[in-house]
């Protein structure tokens, strides 16, 4: 198998982030490795990443006007098949809130943390994730 | 040269080893942990550091005689990525007393510190630190501690 390339790391990041914002068709399941384990958000530990994907999926709103902006993307890789993508992020997220409203989370300081592994078919799949903010985010919210 | 396999046990001792040189401020065995290369995200920081940078700063901020570290983990799962690569992640709990850049001293108590370590294994055996992440799943807030002047006689 070819060793995993940084532009190959790149491309599914910015397919991850196209799908966070709404404006890809794809499932996010299927960029992870089914034993893949996440920490992200207010999560205490590592967990599932199924458990935390089925969160996120319902915060994505199709057609949104939701959107990141991502810094430079640094590839290590320290094995032919495992590759450690590390940046930070600005994502403005619109997402359905409590009683019909609607919430707009803006994380300026965002850190990202991806650990891609080749699958068998040489396909890569996020094996972990740690997602974290060095701010709080900013809340907007808006009536129904 | 024969290379011991990583193994789960073998991470959760370099995670412990980690943590005791970082309580014990150790800092010649806390640095040896590190690739020199290693990209680290520290709990607050905005952006990653590499390892060369981040041991300045951690010297100034955790290792001094005014400071103090303490820690207490949870459970660390393990993921073995290749022959010689592994992840830890894990949660802690995290008490500290360090030295701003402005020379305050500042009591921060992170309860729900969450890691990501990923540890390679070197030909002679020793297992590095080549990429860390570390944030806190709820805000922290850091108390200032005053210093008290003695009193005069």
């Amino acid at each position: 198998m070819m060793s995993i390339t940084p532009d190959q790391v790149r491309a599914e990041i910015r397919r991850f982030w196209q799908i966070m914002c709404g404006k890809a068709p794809d499932r996010l399941e299927d960029l992870y490795s089914p034993s893949a384990l996440v920490l992200t958000g207010k999560a205490r530990k590592p967990e599932e990443a199924n458990a935390a994907l089925l969160r996120r999926a319902r915060q994505i709103s199709p057609n949104s006007d939701s959107s990141a902006d991502l810094g430079a993307v640094e590839v290590q890789i320290p094995d032919p098949g495992v590759a450690i993508a590390s940046y930070t992020y600005k994502f403005h997220q619109t997402r359905p809130g409590e009683r019909g409203s609607v919430e707009k989370r803006h994380t300026l300081y965002g850190r990202a943390t991806q650990i891609f592994q080749q699958d068998a078919r040489g396909a890569l799949r996020i094996v972990h994730e740690h997602l974290s903010a060095a701010t709080n985010p900013e809340l907007e919210r808006r009536g129904s | 040269m024969h290379m011991e396999p990583i193994t789960s046990e073998r991470v959760r001792r370099a995670v412990q080893d980690f943590w005791d040189a970082f309580t014990h401020q150790a800092k010649n065995r806390f640095q040896e942990l590190y690739s020199p290369t290693a990209v680290c995200f520290a709990a607050d920081g905005r952006r990653s550091e590499a390892a060369r940078l981040m041991w300045v700063r951690r010297e100034r901020e955790f290792f001094g005689p005014k400071s103090s570290v303490g820690a207490k983990l949870g459970a660390v799962s393990v993921q073995i990525l290749g022959p010689n690569l592994a992840s830890a992640s894990y949660g802690f709990h995290f008490s500290i007393i360090r030295i701003l850049p402005n020379g305050s001293r500042v009591e921060v108590e992170v309860p729900f510190g969450r890691a990501t370590q990923v540890f390679e294994c070197e030909p002679d055996g020793r297992m590095l630190i080549i990429h860390e992440h570390l944030s806190s799943a709820e805000p922290v807030t850091a108390k200032e501690i005053r210093e008290v002047s003695p009193a005069r006689a």
